[in-house]
């Protein structure tokens, strides 16, 4: 295959073209799933292919094509090239990329047990006894346990010389049940909504989770739910858990400090960005003590690897600074613009797409404070646990998110469970609202399997270190 | 394009071997093209050629499902066997009962050579005239315009034998002034229904009345809601409320609500894959030919949709909405909405607003606050104004909703007889279509800064 690829870049050279890029991906998917004591899902992918990336005359074109023969791949480079004279047909200002070394490097993934090589008896023997678990009580309707494991190979060559290779193997797992009474309905879910938590490990990292040790605290607090009361409308103070706040980075920092998405390159489908360059160093985004980060070299991490797909390599920047914002999520093509080099954050989610710049780990700082300390902290608020809903405006500022579960929190002690709970507000001024966070020993990596962007759509691998924060005088409510 | 013999025949010669009781493979393959533009230039153009097989295998109960892109008997053979090896390591699906039986289905033309062979130039050509179109009035572009091809086949040892050819194309048009934009859409599974120059001129026009927006306060507001935002709307409804796995969880509106009055009598919304008013496609990945099936008639509950696994677990049978083998867990789901018209024009319906608010479409919506109840949130983006007295009054700044949509559907005060093609979350098979519906009491519950 590297031969191949080189011999197709050798002829797109020939070509004269300004700079062009190969991937090849070979991608393997196993997803168990099962329901109400049913395996409903049990299946294996293998996905492969070719993209091609070509830039001419200024211009961009990008063709795949899933084969890996050399005389497809050369139509596909073609394909690349006649599109990136069509793009030229109408741009304005030749793209020109920022310098990079080519590295020639293998990368992979830590991974202690191949999640493929563990016999699906046992995966499907765990998730059966999962489900069967949540399912022991009749006010459950419907219970569900999750796995998918990913292994990836790919290669990536280009006409500067690049030669990488890297295997990266993902893995994830969880569960969710659904409570009804007849009137109401409600939803528990561990260790996280959406599928549960994702790393780039093996299997070890789901024999880590204990994943049967919280199966009856997770159907016994769906039940609670039934019966329990409305989340007040009142504006208060709240401590929200790590998972929570893996979502809120994702949307108000994650999201807008993807500097394509500040140039207006996404607009017409996600948006633009609040973030924008006048306020890079200056924009007070959050608190002083708000120190947020994207580090594609956090160990396990969902969104780690060893080189983006443009070549550079994984490293750790900073967003905000002691509640400053100080920096973006960059490639090659928008780094020049705010005058340096990128930091690594495209990705492509396969062959078939061009890469974008995408979050990697975007991480929270820990603080000080011990959780239990921060709840006796807290004279009167609520305690916001894991996502349920999620909504923001097309620049990231008017954001409502809503969690399975809350807790009230009365004279530092955590009290009645309530129902239905959101809370709102503009991102700035909840950032600027935080006053505590937890320290290293509640933070956690959460890996998000599901983050969608682009057209093509395209969905990309990543994660959040985070832990339990407290924001002053946030509006909260019940969702009806 | 493989062709329905060629892949007929290649499935014929991979099932030979097949040790399996039964076997299917659901197939889907295209070419497609995307150019991407904003800030009037193209940042982005994009070629794909693709395809998925999907081997369903079934031993007795116990079924396997393996997939692949590579349609070389090789490939396909190392799939079915890892299909037969899932199979093997399976429990039994009660409620799985053998594969479909073929059955007719409705012949329908739904493929264009003209889309087909559009090339990246053609559509550089074409987005160069909106880039034309933005700059007369100072006004920069963005968005996105596809076109392709594609086939679905579907293959089972039972005698199954779909086929169907496929093309579509679709533009999506933003035009952005320094403090407002406006936006349109077009779709067809023939380019040339679509007119991305009459497109872009609403798009600026949008932008242009929207300019100098000014803060409303949130609270309940008679509405208009334009296609693009039903359609919106219609999405989460569909994937909450619509799916056959919600209805049985209790979690779709419609679960406790069949043979109720949920909305105004003059709602009424279907799913239609024969309907080439929409993109149709007459059967599911599982070879079963697609049924109207009406969610809300009239203003009462009336169902959802149904595969054969979710129809065989709640006792009815499969409407035809299978997704592809590989999703038969999350329940059938409808892929071709309609929303009936009505038989007013958007103008009266604009003209008969004491003070409300014209919404063009909606960002981020979510509907997991409180299905049963169908309550969505979302924002507003692309072109609000404020209604007085019958007439656009201005811009205003976006708005946050938070509804029951059964409670808002049960105040509606007019619905446009134009309906639009609206792309969806899987606009191969399938989109939304949607008419402009006048509402008298939308809640607004948050503001923003643009």
């Amino acid at each position: 295959m590297k031969n191949k690829l080189g011999n197709v870049l050798d002829w797109l050279k020939g070509k004269s073209v300004d700079y062009a890029d190969c991937r090849y991906v070979r991608t393997e998917k196993e997803s168990i799933q099962v329901t109400d004591g049913v395996v409903d899902t049990l299946s294996k992918d293998v996905n492969v292919g070719v993209g091609v990336r070509v830039l001419h005359d200024g211009a961009w074109g990008f063709a795949g094509i899933a084969s890996t023969s050399e005389a497809d791949i050369k139509k596909a480079a073609n394909k690349a090239l006649q599109t990136a004279r069509a793009s030229a047909m109408a741009k304005k200002e030749a793209i020109n990329l920022a310098e990079q070394e080519a590295f020639k490097d293998h990368y992979k993934t830590l991974c202690e047990k191949d999640p493929f090589n563990v016999p699906i008896n046992d995966k499907v023997g765990l998730l059966l006894e999962i489900s069967e678990r949540l399912k022991t009580d009749d006010k459950i309707k419907m219970a569900q346990a999750s796995m998918d494991f990913y292994k990836t190979n790919k290669l990536f060559f280009s006409t500067e010389g690049a030669e990488i290779e890297q295997d990266i193997i993902e893995s994830g797992a969880g569960y969710e049940t659904i409570a009804t009474d007849g009137n109401e309905v409600q939803k528990r879910s561990f260790p996280n909504s959406h599928r549960g938590d994702f790393a780039t490990r093996g299997y070890e990292f789901i024999e880590e989770m204990n994943l049967l040790d919280n199966v009856d605290k997770t159907r016994e607090e769906a039940i609670q739910l039934l019966s329990a009361d409305d989340c007040p409308d009142t504006e208060t103070d709240i401590i929200i858990t790590g998972s929570q706040m893996a979502l809120q980075v994702h949307e108000s920092c994650g999201h807008p400090s993807e500097l394509d998405r500040v140039l207006g390159t996404e607009i017409s489908l996600a948006g633009g960005s609040f973030m924008q360059i006048d306020g890079l160093n200056n924009l007070k985004y959050g608190s002083d003590i708000v120190n947020i980060y994207a580090d594609a070299t956090v160990p396990g991490g969902l969104g780690s690897f060893g080189y983006d797909d443009e070549g550079v390599k994984a490293q750790r920047s900073p967003i905000v600074k002691e509640g400053v914002h100080v920096g973006y999520l960059t490639s090659r093509e928008t780094a020049p613009v705010i005058g340096q080099r990128s930091n690594g954050t495209m990705r492509a989610d396969g062959w078939n797409r061009i890469p974008l710049i995408r979050m990697t780990n975007i991480n929270l700082e820990p603080g000080e404070w011990e959780l239990d300390d921060l709840i006796a902290d807290t004279k009167d608020g609520i305690f916001f646990d894991m996502n349920k809903v999620w909504s923001i405006d097309d620049r990231r500022l008017n954001f409502q998110f809503g969690v399975e579960c809350a807790w009230e929190i009365k004279n530092g002690k955590l009290g009645r469970i309530f129902k239905n709970p959101l809370y709102t507000g503009m991102t700035p001024q909840f950032w600027n609202s935080c006053d505590a966070i937890c320290n290293r020993n509640h933070w956690h990596v959460w890996g998000v399997p599901n983050c969608g962007k682009g057209e093509p759509m395209q969905t990309a691998r990543v994660a959040h270190g985070t832990s339990p924060a407290r924001f002053r005088k946030v509006k909260v409510g019940a969702s009806k | 394009m493989i062709g329905k013999d060629k892949l007929f025949s290649t499935f014929e010669k991979v099932v030979k071997s097949s040790k399996a009781d039964e076997t299917e493979i659901t197939y889907i393959g295209s070419t497609t093209g995307l150019t991407r533009y904003a800030n009037s230039t193209i940042h982005q153009n994009v070629n794909e050629t693709d395809a998925r097989v999907f081997i369903r295998t079934a031993i007795g109960k116990k079924i396997g499902v393996a997939s692949t892109n590579s349609l070389a008997v090789n490939d396909l053979r190392a799939t079915l066997k890892n299909s037969l090896e899932i199979a093997k390591f399976q429990r039994d699906n009660k409620y799985f009962d053998g594969l479909p039986e073929p059955a007719e289905y409705k012949k329908i033309d739904t493929y264009f050579e003209n889309t087909a062979n559009y090339k990246p130039k053609d559509r550089a050509r074409m987005v160069k005239k909106v880039f034309v179109r933005g700059n007369r009035r100072k006004y920069t572009m963005a968005g996105a315009f596809s076109s392709g091809e594609g086939e679905v086949a579907v293959f089972n040892t039972r005698g199954v034998r779909c086929y169907q050819p496929l093309t579509g194309s679709s533009i999506n048009i933003i035009a952005m002034s320094k403090d407002s934009s406006g936006y349109a859409v077009g779709m067809s599974r023939n380019i040339d229904d679509i007119d991305p120059v009459s497109l872009a001129d609403i798009a600026v026009e949008k932008a242009r009345l929207s300019r100098r927006p000014k803060p409303l306060k949130p609270g309940d507001y008679e509405v208009i809601l334009e296609p693009s935002a039903i359609a919106e709307a219609f999405e989460w409804l569909n994937y909450v409320g619509f799916n056959s796995r919600a209805f049985m969880e209790k979690r779709s509106f419609l679960a406790e609500n069949i043979g109720k009055k949920i909305m105004s009598d003059s709602m009424t919304f279907y799913d239609d894959g024969n309907d080439t008013k929409g993109i149709a496609i007459p059967f599911d990945f599982e070879g079963v030919p697609k049924k109207k099936v009406y969610f809300v008639e009239k203003g009462v509950g009336k169902g959802v949709v149904w595969d054969r696994l979710s129809g065989k677990k709640h006792g009815v049978e499969s409407t035809g909405h299978a997704l592809t083998a590989n999703q038969h867990g999350e329940g059938a789901y409808g892929l071709n909405i309609f929303i009936e018209p009505g038989d007013k024009t958007t103008g009266e319906m604009i003209a008969s607003v004491e003070r409300g608010i014209l919404v063009t479409r909606f960002h981020y919506i979510n509907g997991l606050i409180d299905p049963p109840k169908a309550v969505l949130t979302g924002m507003t983006r692309d072109g609000t104004f404020l209604i007085e007295n019958g007439q656009i009054k201005h811009g205003i700044k976006n708005l946050r909703f938070t509804d029951s949509m059964m409670r808002a559907f049960s105040t509606v005060k007019g619905i446009s007889k134009e309906r639009k093609l609206i792309p969806s979350w899987w606009d191969a098979v399938g989109c939304m279509v949607a008419p402009t519906i006048h509402l008298g009491s939308f809640k607004f519950t948050g503001t923003t800064d643009f």
